[in-house]
């Protein structure tokens, strides 16, 4: 699994490529936690290349919506495709947060944040 | 198909009594595993009609013994059992001639701690071939297959001939009849898996052929597998320090139990300890901890 | 028809890809439709996962055998292990109508495997721990 993070406007992107299971759930959670104590807590997951996540993502996920959060950031979820869909459907995790078709309107979520 | 995992656990699955098995108790229910120990317990010729089983009689041919009578056609007795009911321990062993030295074929099973069966030893000697003095040190004590003590200038040649370590001759090419006899053995007990230790990485790989898994000991497998890469650990420390640790011994199956026997695993911080494996009868599990392996 | 399937691989994380890429090429082969695919490599992995941290816990780690048989509409899996037993029915489920803030982090993997099997049973004894997990689909 491989993660890319870099910036646009307000907000952090962090593009996951593979599968985030228990193996590789560490990776992803600690490249979102560096961003979150560099300070950079507007965070979107770019997950168009990944086409499988298990309950360890799910953990990852939580953890960094937590973290950001109470930061005043978030965590917002870009390109989720559909068995992790299903998962985050299964925990009920789709209503507690966001989720955008593309990066491209998830970054722009940020934008009125920054605006209001 | 796997019949026996729909069962659940039942505190009395050996029935009324496991140390004395009378013939009634052996002919009312086919399904209650027996005990080593139980068989041993049986009148002697039911027993015999039982243990027969354990030597493949084509095996048996080879060396003009009989099936029935485990004698040669001398009518001398080539097949020795050793009994020991109080621990639940079968040993078989059978000699081409009487006063040989080595059996080419000994078995030894046990009954384990949980109600199982452990395949203790399991050697094929070709009584033929050359014999290399690895059980002895220059002292004449016991090495105990190169675990006690050493036999380094025995074990060198042994190697060179392309023995595996704890091998005192080379093997006989049987194993798979043994170990469709022992199954079937097994089978006659009711007992749906066998255990053991395997002694030697080169063992470990040879019943992964056979179709164990691993209770124990997979990952470790996994990890040499590794660390005999290009870059590993181990590949690292077949630097010729000694005899066994020679550059190119990563690539064979007994290459690499040579430098495992000889300590290698000191590199990871291992040892080759604490190893089990399992094989359920009738079943391979496909277990291949080293691809493309050349033995 | 019945077609059977075998697998067996250490208990370390690093196995997990594997038998999901097992279970996914089985699907294949049978032609069962993705969605039922995604489902069965869910609850192979979340179920290997607790084997992992759970039943080799503290141990060399041994085995796991995957067995997978296919039959008219049905998958059957079977998981081996030779380690500690661990009931799933005796672990926590997660409450999911939790708002954020009060949210663990643990309990969703054997959640996912109840909801996405049809069946699910677990037996344990001395030849090992097996979890039989049943899920049907549309031909």
């Amino acid at each position: 699994m491989d993660v890319v993070v870099y910036d646009e406007r307000q907000a952090t992107i962090i593009a996951v490529e593979g599968s985030i299971d228990a193996l590789t759930a560490d990776d992803f959670l600690q490249a979102m936690q560096a961003q979150i104590s560099g300070g950079r807590t507007r965070l979107v997951a770019d997950l168009s290349e990944v086409s499988y996540a298990s309950s360890a993502g799910l953990r990852a996920i939580l953890v960094a919506l937590k973290e950001s959060r109470q930061l005043g950031g978030d965590l917002r979820l870009a390109a989720v495709r559909k068995g992790v869909y299903r998962v985050l459907e299964l925990s009920g995790f789709n209503s507690i947060l966001k989720i955008y078709d593309d990066v491209e309107t998830a970054v722009a979520s940020y934008d009125e944040v920054a605006q209001a | 198909m796997f019949q026996f995992l729909q069962r659940k656990q039942e505190p009395d699955k050996f029935g009324p009594d496991p140390d004395q098995l009378s013939i009634r108790q052996l002919l009312d229910d086919s399904s209650v595993p027996i005990s080593i120990k139980a068989v041993l317990n049986l009148p002697e010729h039911a027993r015999q009609r039982l243990l027969r089983v354990l030597l493949p009689p084509h095996l048996l041919a080879r060396f003009q013994i009989k099936p029935m009578t485990w004698r040669g056609p001398d009518g001398d007795e080539h097949v020795r059992v050793v009994m020991r009911p109080e621990s639940g321990l079968l040993r078989v062993e059978a000699r081409h001639a009487g006063g040989a030295q080595d059996a080419f074929y000994s078995v030894e099973l046990q009954d384990n701690a949980l109600n199982g069966i452990d395949l203790n030893l399991l050697v094929l000697n070709d009584p033929m071939a050359p014999r290399f003095d690895t059980d002895f040190d220059e002292d004449g004590r016991q090495t105990q297959f190169g675990t006690l003590r050493r036999n380094l200038k025995e074990e060198e040649r042994a190697m060179a001939a392309g023995l595996a370590p704890g091998q005192v001759r080379s093997g006989l090419q049987a194993s798979r009849d043994v170990f469709q006899n022992l199954e079937t053995f097994l089978a006659m007990m009711a007992h749906y898996s066998v255990f053991l230790e395997p002694l030697t990485y080169a063992s470990a790989w040879v019943f992964e052929r056979r179709g164990f898994a691993y209770v124990r000991g997979h990952k470790l497998m996994d990890d040499i597998q590794r660390e005999f890469q290009d870059g590993g650990r181990l590949r690292k420390a077949l630097d010729g320090s000694t005899p066994f640790r020679r550059p190119e011994q990563w690539r064979t199956v007994r290459g690499r139990a040579w430098a495992v026997h000889d300590g290698i695993l000191a590199e990871m911080d291992q040892t080759w300890d604490g190893l089990r494996m399992v094989k359920q009868i009738g079943q391979h599990a496909g277990a291949n901890t080293f691809p493309d392996a050349v033995y | 028809m019945i077609n059977s399937y075998r697998m067996t691989r250490a208990a370390e994380l690093g196995s997990l890809a594997h038998f999901r890429d097992f279970v996914e090429e089985v699907c294949n082969a049978q032609g069962i439709d993705e969605d039922t695919a995604y489902d069965l490599k869910l609850a192979v992995d979340e179920a290997c996962t607790n084997v992992v941290q759970h039943g080799y816990a503290g141990m060399n780690p041994g085995s796991i055998m995957l067995d997978m048989t296919v039959s008219e509409g049905e998958v059957e899996v079977r998981l081996t292990d030779f380690g500690h037993p661990f009931e799933p029915s005796s672990a926590p489920k997660p409450d999911i109508t939790l708002p954020l803030e009060e949210r663990s982090m643990g309990g969703f993997g054997l959640f996912f495997i109840y909801e996405t099997m049809d069946a699910v049973d677990y037996v344990s004894g001395e030849e090992g721990n097996t979890l039989i997990l049943r899920k049907r689909f549309e031909e």
